[in-house]
């Protein structure tokens, strides 16, 4: 691939994706693609997609038709080759999901371990790193348990990075948080944008999908309703239904 | 940690702070039963008594170091066949729970199938099937093997399903997490799933080691010297039925009290806590 088309061909790209659960169709013909670098914020009321459509991107949600591309590369559907490219794809749940048996180390260190077949001194020194990144170094030796839901959130982006993503989805990352604890995920979120990191979130957070976002996709129903630049969409939403939500969510 | 917060709370749910009036009921209650223990304690040994089992020939006999010798060898039976069969089971039932848990439909099948079949047979008709049908085939096993065996497999049943409850139990997002990162289900499988499924149940293996100790007590079936079959033997040689019995029972009682003791012990090296 030479250097240009690696500019222009984007990190990720869904083209006519439907998805159904029985009955409920809860993608209907998303078309979206993110670029290198790109910061895509993705909010929406609850039942929208959103989150089904952010773990499309790495088949956590298989689809019903449609395609996914990573890098312009179709997103294989099962073995070898489809572990090899969630390697490449970090993603931070809602819930944390870090490893419970294991330290907060070990849960940095097992996937650049197991997948990508570093020696462990390597992959802890580099752990360690991470976690400090994340402001979380001294809990090293803890288990996740022993930790506050911030700190696990922080750790669960340091575990994700270990395996120096392409890009990293985060589906509704502080949605779990005490409010308390919503700034120093964010804080930590705003970094990794600025270092040029290709992000897809998920989130509830208006002020950080203002302050960070290069552009904001608005989910309704399955459908992207609308999208644009944070201030087009906040201050001068296109559609009744992104107008009615953010007035829903205004004024308290 | 969590798990103590919700052991906490299903008690609290199931009984609230006693006010004064329950505990003065209590206290009655208390003591009432002491009472009836005590009373039911003292029909049984006068029975003996009136009966002659407290007569010294059926109790002297004890007093022999001989006969500790003896049932201590029967004792050394017991536990190296409870320890052989029970880690045979360990293992059997890990594969067992991974084939019945595969998604190969055929290999899936064939280990319920088989799973069922050792938990639904009792395990004293798979002794008789070791002791009777297998040699018939001109397979000879020593009687070690006739007892272990089957106590193996019978128990490798019940292990498959506990551990298969233990997978069940650990949250989807684990493997969620995983996956993230790009690991292939055999990894899932061996880093993630199968310690914390260990960790949920390990009261419940240990637990399964004392039916494993007290299906060893059909050894006789085989002539394997365990320690019943020797308790048998002594009883004949001394016609002294109802304290052999009592003894052995208390021998019994103390070895699956340890093991007992000993899951506990495990349970919290490992931060488990057991609800009881």
């Amino acid at each position: 691939m030479t250097q240009h088309t690696e500019q222009d061909t984007p990190v990720i790209e869904l083209r006519h994706v439907d998805k159904h659960f029985g009955d409920l169709h809860v993608l209907r013909d998303i078309n979206l693609s993110v670029a290198r670098g790109e910061v895509l914020v993705v909010i929406g009321p609850s039942g929208s997609g959103k989150s089904t459509m952010c773990r499309t991107i790495n088949r956590l949600e298989t689809i019903d038709s449609g395609e996914v591309l990573i890098e312009g590369v179709p997103l294989p559907e099962e073995g070898r080759e489809l572990a090899a490219m969630r390697a490449e794809l970090g993603m931070v749940f809602q819930s944390f999901n870090l490893f419970a048996h294991k330290t907060i180390l070990e849960n940095v260190t097992l996937g650049p371990i197991e997948v990508l077949g570093q020696d462990r001194a390597s992959a802890e020194k580099t752990a360690r790193e991470l976690l400090a990144r994340v402001g979380v170094a001294e809990q090293a030796d803890k288990v996740p348990a022993q930790l506050s839901g911030g700190q696990q959130q922080r750790v669960a982006i340091a575990r994700s990075l270990a395996m120096r993503p392409k890009a990293m989805m985060f589906d509704e990352p502080t949605s779990a948080l005490d409010p308390e604890m919503i700034n120093e995920v964010l804080d930590v979120m705003v970094e990794l944008a600025r270092g040029g990191m290709t992000m897809v979130v998920v989130t509830h957070e208006m002020g950080f999908a203002r302050r960070v976002a290069d552009r904001v996709v608005f989910m309704a129903d399955g459908r992207i309703v609308e999208e644009g630049t944070p201030d087009e969409f906040f201050d001068h939403p296109k559609t009744d239904r992104a107008r009615e939500f953010l007035d829903s969510i205004k004024g308290h | 940690m969590s798990a103590r917060n919700n052991r906490a709370s299903i008690r609290d749910a199931l009984y609230e702070a006693p006010g004064p009036r329950t505990r003065r009921r209590m206290h009655v209650a208390t003591a009432v039963s002491a009472v009836l223990v005590l009373m039911g304690i003292a029909a049984i040994v006068r029975q003996f008594y009136v009966t002659g089992q407290l007569a010294p020939r059926y109790w002297s006999f004890l007093t022999r170091p001989t006969t500790w010798a003896f049932l201590l060898q029967g004792f050394r039976g017991t536990v190296s066949v409870a320890l052989v069969a029970g880690a045979i089971a360990l293992v059997l039932g890990l594969l067992l729970m991974l084939g019945r848990m595969s998604s190969i439909r055929a290999l899936s099948a064939a280990c319920r199938g088989v799973i069922d079949f050792f938990r639904g047979v009792p395990s004293l008709l798979l002794i008789y099937f070791f002791f009777l049908v297998v040699p018939q085939y001109g397979i000879k096993l020593s009687s070690f093997w006739m007892i272990t065996l089957p106590v193996a497999l019978a128990a490798s049943g019940v292990l498959a399903e506990v551990l298969r409850a233990g997978v069940n139990a650990v949250p989807a997002g684990q493997v969620e997490a995983a996956r993230s990162i790009g690991m292939r289900p055999a990894q899932i499988m061996r880093t993630v799933i199968l310690p914390q499924a260990v960790h949920f149940v390990i009261p419940s293996l240990i637990s399964q080691l004392v039916v494993v100790v007290k299906d060893t007590t059909v050894a006789y079936v085989v002539s394997y010297p365990d320690l019943m079959q020797n308790a048998r033997v002594l009883i004949t040689n001394y016609d002294a039925l109802v304290s052999m019995y009592l003894t052995v029972a208390l021998v019994y009682i103390l070895l699956n009290y340890a093991i007992n003791k000993l899951s506990g012990i495990v349970a919290r090296r490992m931060g488990v806590t057991i609800v009881r």
